[in-house]
């Protein structure tokens, strides 16, 4: 939509707008140099702002006690995605008690909308969205993250335990 | 024939139908589980509860006869507080392990409760533990915590299969179903007893985990495994085909088929096929498009003589296509050498007194009744004579689509060879001919499975049974008329079928939701025919 | 004038001889057969229905009416007798046929005769060793005098008859259960219609009564329908066994007339309390049948219409007597565990409503129990009622819908305090759980 410009006589007078322009730069020039603390920019990649826990990031596979994956490979994430990312081959796992398990999870991070619905839908709190945002790659890189990275990268320093544990949920009888 | 009112709607049944029966033939929805029409009753699950005008208690729907002037109802909230209640029976030992159970998304539990249920479970104690993952046999995995005990498997393996393998042991809610030491569940139509379970308890160790089931389409077409010509439902989506099930058809198949046309799905996957045409020239196989290849195979046949020319035809393909291809031969080649392929002589005519009958092919009746419309009557022995005789140099192979049937196959395809010039259409990947380096000309066209187009099956009865489209699996691939086409020298033309030219079998429901009034990736399961 | 019972099927049986076949005859044995097999099996059947005679099983069903259920034709068909006592509280049976297996034996013949069986069953309960050996010691004593086999003393009647031992499941005293039973497969009920009447027993027409009801037939021959209607009420004739145990200071068999005062047999031929001891409650016709309580007790007759009417039943005439230092919870937890170990499996309500109220009850036991634990109690029973092929489910849910209102305050208390309101009942666990899992 264009706007129609009208002719006003006090915009001709533009020098007063950049003088005050000018004051407020210098301005926070100088607080910024006599008072670092209170300097709102960051140098980053030294320095990185950190956000809210809650702050929905890259994936996170979460694993039960003894460090095994949690998903069940229900594929309730997969339904529910939409942006169709995530793509799950369930196998028969040996454990009769766990039925069943992801041998394959594949989250396509170029795809995520990071909309959260997968943590919303997931009925086992197996999957999550993390704190991690920074997934900088070089051209090529793969950004289709397989079951190691999601559940056992080296940020996540040994895997995210869930809060709930299986034997705590057969207990409560779920 | 007798008069009853059920839910407002009068109706008149045959003496001797039970409420059940008059209530599902008539589009009335009723909760039930072990109720199955092809079973006995065994009136275990006590949900088909239904009032009778007159009968202070409610009764169950499936062993109560319809009299004459019979007032029943089953909207009435007595009866809904009744089913409400059976189902919470159902339920206060069943697992809440929906995500994991692998019958998620055509449970009879989630159906029934999503439409009688939706209430909070009043249980506050521990579940019955049982076993989990019971191999019950080469084909089926139990969990026993699953099971609801309706006990139709095990009605199934006493009356229909007649194996007796399955039984329930133990009593109570301690209760489960087993097989007997050294007698697992393995007969011929095992995998019926999943079909039949209203729960996960019973899984089919060839679909189990492979697919949640809401990502499957279905589309119900007929089985190629023999010339019983059971109606099915195959399962498929874009990554192929996972499964097949069978419909009701009760001048053929009843509620019931076997395990190993559930196996047929399997040669139509991409893994099996043939996709890509190949024309082998001067001993290097040359890669090409189906439709090109089909025409510069039909300019080679166009210039042999007529009599060198034969035509080798299996039971596997529909008769619009044997209509087909047999008058390109006739009137185009103007050769009546056409030969039918018997796959296994001795056990063509044997049938195991249930379904499973010796000819593998869908369709044997069918090409014979095309043959003999075209008063052609070559037998094996001249085509065997005429190869080695070099009398036909240039030969059309129609093979099977379903190679697994064909124990002959390399034998025959041997002999094949030996003619001049070879032509095989074939929907299957041919050892074969890859393995083949002689100085022939051979062609090797894809040809499309009866999942990817429509047709027509003549079964042993000489019942017609037609099958539209499922899917398409193979694009390039040609239908067997579409060869006959090119290689006749004509153009294929585009023709748009519409839906209601095809019928799928015979029996259309009112209720039956078809293919095309489907929104996308919306699974279809029929609830009134559990 | 003392309170006393009326020996009408037990007048010899302080004999010991009377157990053999000799000493029955001596005593007025197979008199009766003689006179019946010159009878027409119809004016038997006739004769029997006049009397008025109730199957003592529990039901109290008419037995001629039972009978004129059979198809008129030539088919085979099959007499069962039920002797798989199973009914917690009692032991009339196993009396009746240790003392006088030829009293059962002769009135099994002439109800053989009456409905044209040539092939007749005791199924008897598998716990009862002696009561099997008795009973096929005097099968073979009555085949070797003729009163068994082929053409039964000139009558041209053929009939053969044969002990089968069950294997203790309380289901197996279910009419279609027994016939399963027998038929070999698994004990459980079978849908009816169609009724064992019409197709029992290898899917022949099939006559099951209970062990007393088969013994009095002999005396329906012997004094006439019309002298048997005097005894007892104008509905409920005859004497009946009654099994009468608990907190009683003598507990045993008693045979009174039917419509006998419950006081009168608690208090007269029982002997009433323990000293010190107050009547709590009476169970009047086994585990399965409502309880009373001691007001309830003190004005109740013993006949099928009264107790019907005071909203419990007769049943197989199992006394079992309460007083005040049981708790009722627990008492009521006692029978849930024998439903939920008795259940079948069949079907759904009962299989999983039995385990259901099992353990409520032991919750509330254990002290872990809820306020609306006691209403689910009674929603699930009343849920469980009716709605099964068998009476199994009703027989676990009449129990809890008697004792929950009856003594709501108890278990209130329970539920509240987590212990019993009766002082030193300390729950200690189930012995009979401990004894199966």
């Amino acid at each position: 939509m264009s706007v129609v410009k009208q002719k006003d006589e006090s915009k001709e007078w533009y020098l007063i707008g950049i003088t005050t322009g000018l004051i407020i730069t210098m301005k926070h020039l100088l607080v910024n140099l006599f008072n670092k603390k209170k300097m709102i920019t960051l140098n980053y990649p030294e320095e990185k702002y950190e956000y809210s826990p809650r702050f929905k990031g890259n994936h996170v596979l979460t694993v039960k006690k003894d460090g095994s994956i949690r998903c069940t490979a229900c594929m309730l994430c997969a339904t529910n995605c939409p942006a169709e990312c995530i793509t799950i081959k369930a196998s028969e796992h040996p454990d009769a008690q766990v039925e069943k398990y992801p041998i394959s999870y594949e989250i396509d991070m170029l795809r995520c909308v990071f909309c959260g619905f997968c943590e919303e839908a997931c009925p086992v709190d197996a999957v999550r969205l993390g704190p991690e945002w920074q997934t900088p790659g070089l051209n090529g890189s793969n950004f289709t993250y397989d079951i190691n990275h999601l559940a056992y990268r080296p940020a996540l320093k040994g895997g995210v335990a869930s809060i709930v544990d299986d034997q705590d949920r057969h207990k409560a009888g779920i | 024939m007798l008069k009853c009112t059920i839910n407002g709607v009068a109706l008149e049944v045959k003496p001797g139908t039970t409420i059940i029966e008059a209530m599902n033939n008539n589009a009335q929805r009723i909760a039930h589980y072990c109720w199955h029409p092809g079973l006995s009753v065994a009136g275990v699950c006590r949900l088909c509860m239904v009032e009778i005008q007159g009968n202070p208690r409610v009764q169950i729907a499936c062993n109560t006869m319809v009299t004459e002037g019979m007032v029943i109802n089953n909207t009435s909230d007595k009866v809904k507080d009744a089913v409400k209640w059976g189902l919470d029976f159902h339920l206060i030992n069943h697992p809440l392990d929906c995500p994991v159970c692998d019958q998620a998304g055509e449970c009879g539990l989630q159906d029934q409760y999503m439409e009688y249920g939706q209430y909070d479970s009043e249980m506050a104690e521990k579940k019955q533990k049982k076993h989990k993952v019971v191999d019950l046999g080469p084909t089926v995995v139990l969990d026993s915590e699953r099971c609801i005990l309706c006990s139709r498997c095990v009605r199934f393996t006493d009356e229909v299969s007649k194996t007796n393998e399955l039984g329930i042991f133990n009593r109570g809610d301690h209760a489960e179903i087993g097989t007997h030491a050294g007698k697992p569940l393995d007969n011929k139509y095992s995998l019926n007893t999943v079909d039949i379970c209203p729960v996960g308890a019973l899984t089919s160790k060839d679909f189990r985990f492979k697919q949640r089931v809401w990502y499957l389409k279905d589309s119900e077409t007929v089985c190629n495994g023999c010339s019983t010509g059971c109606n099915v439902k195959v399962y498929f989506n874009k990554e192929g085909l996972f499964r097949v099930k069978p419909i009701y058809n009760a001048e053929v198949n009843g509620h019931w088929m076997c395990d190993e046309g559930r196996d047929t799905y399997k040669f139509v996957n991409l893994g099996a096929r043939l996709t890509k045409a190949y024309q082998f020239v001067s001993g290097t196989w040359i890669e090409n498009y189906a439709g090109a290849a089909a025409k510069v195979a039909g300019a080679n046949l166009k210039s042999a003589k007529a009599e060198e020319i034969g035509l080798v035809l299996t039971g596997q393909h529909t008769v619009e296509e044997y209509e087909s291809i047999v008058s390109t031969f006739v009137n185009t080649f103007k050769t009546k050498n056409i030969f039918h392929w018997v796959n296994n002589k001795e056990s063509f005519e044997s049938f195991d007194g249930i379904l499973l009958r010796g000819d593998k092919n869908p369709n044997t009746k069918g090409l014979l009744q095309v043959l003999e419309k075209h008063g052609i009557n070559a037998s094996w022995s001249q085509l065997e004579e005429g190869l080695k005789s070099k009398k036909i140099k240039h030969l059309v192979v129609a093979g099977p689509e379903n190679t697994f049937v064909y124990p002959d196959l390399e034998q025959k395809m041997q002999l094949f060879l030996t003619a001049e010039n070879l032509v095989v259409l074939t929907a299957a990947k041919t050892p074969a001919l890859e393995a083949y380096k002689g100085s022939n000309k051979i062609t090797a066209i894809p040809l499309k499975t009866y999942i990817e187009k429509d047709g027509t099956f003549i079964n042993f009865q000489g019942r017609a049974q037609k099958f539209k489209k499922a899917t398409t699996v193979v694009s390039e691939a040609l239908t067997l008329s579409d060869a006959a086409t090119l290689m006749a020298g004509q153009d294929l033309q585009l023709h748009v079928a519409s839906p209601r030219e095809v019928l799928v079998a015979e029996h259309i429901r009112a209720d039956q939701v078809h293919l095309e009034s489907r929104t996308k990736n919306e699974f279809v399961f029929n609830r009134g025919r559990l | 004038m003392a309170i006393q019972e009326t020996k009408y099927l037990t007048e010899f049986y302080h004999l010991p001889e009377f157990k053999g076949i000799d000493g029955y005859k001596k005593n007025g044995g197979y008199v009766e057969l003689e006179k019946a097999l010159k009878m027409q099996p119809q004016a038997i059947i006739d004769e029997v229905k006049a009397s008025g005679l109730r199957g003592r099983g529990g039901a109290g069903f008419s037995t001629g009416m039972k009978w004129g259920f059979l198809p008129k034709n030539n088919e085979p068909r099959y007499l069962l007798c039920n002797a798989d006592e199973g009914e917690p509280g009692t032991f009339k049976d196993r009396m009746m046929m240790e003392k006088a297996p030829h009293q059962l034996i002769e009135g099994m013949i002439i109800s053989g005769f009456a409905i044209g069986s040539k092939k007749s069953y005791i199924y008897v309960r598998g716990e009862y060793d002696q009561s099997i050996n008795t009973l096929e010691t005097a099968i073979q004593e009555a085949y070797k005098a003729g009163y068994l086999g082929k053409n039964i003393l000139g009558s041209g009647f053929d009939h053969d008859m044969d002990v089968y031992r069950g294997a203790g499941a309380y289901i197996c005293g279910e009419e279609t259960g027994m016939i399963s039973s027998l038929e070999g497969l698994k004990g459980q009920p079978k849908l009816k219609p169609p009724f064992p009447a019409v197709q029992g027993y290898l899917k022949k027409p099939t006559i099951v009564n209970n062990v007393e009801t088969l013994a009095v037939v002999k005396y329906v021959i012997r004094d006439g329908a019309a002298h048997y209607k005097k005894i007892g009420t104008e509905k409920s004739t005859g004497t009946k066994l009654f099994s009468l145990s608990g907190n009683v200071m003598k507990p045993g068999n008693f045979e009174v007339p039917l419509g006998f005062p419950l006081k009168d047999m608690v208090f007269g031929l029982g002997g009433g309390m323990k000293p010190g001891r107050q009547l709590k409650a009476v169970i009047p016709g086994g585990s399965s049948a409502p309880v009373l309580n001691a007001e309830e007790s003190n004005r109740a007759l013993l006949d099928y219409e009264n107790l019907a009417q005071m909203g419990t039943m007769l049943g197989s005439g199992a006394i079992i007597v309460i007083d005040d230092s049981n708790c009722m919870v627990q008492c009521l937890s006692n029978l849930m565990h024998f439903y939920h170990h008795e259940s079948c499996g069949q079907c759904t309500p009962c299989r999983e409503g039995t385990g259901w109220l099992d353990k409520i009850t032991r919750s509330i036991l254990s002290g872990k129990g809820r306020l609306q634990d006691i209403e689910l109690l009674l929603k699930v029973a009343d849920n469980m009622k009716g709605k099964t092929i068998c009476a199994l489910s009703d027989a676990a849910a009449l129990p809890v819908l008697s004792f929950v209102p009856k003594f709501r305050d108890e278990f209130e208390y329970f539920v509240r305090e987590g212990k019993s309101k009766v002082k030193g009942t300390a729950y200690k666990g189930h012995s009979y759980a401990e004894m199966h899992h």
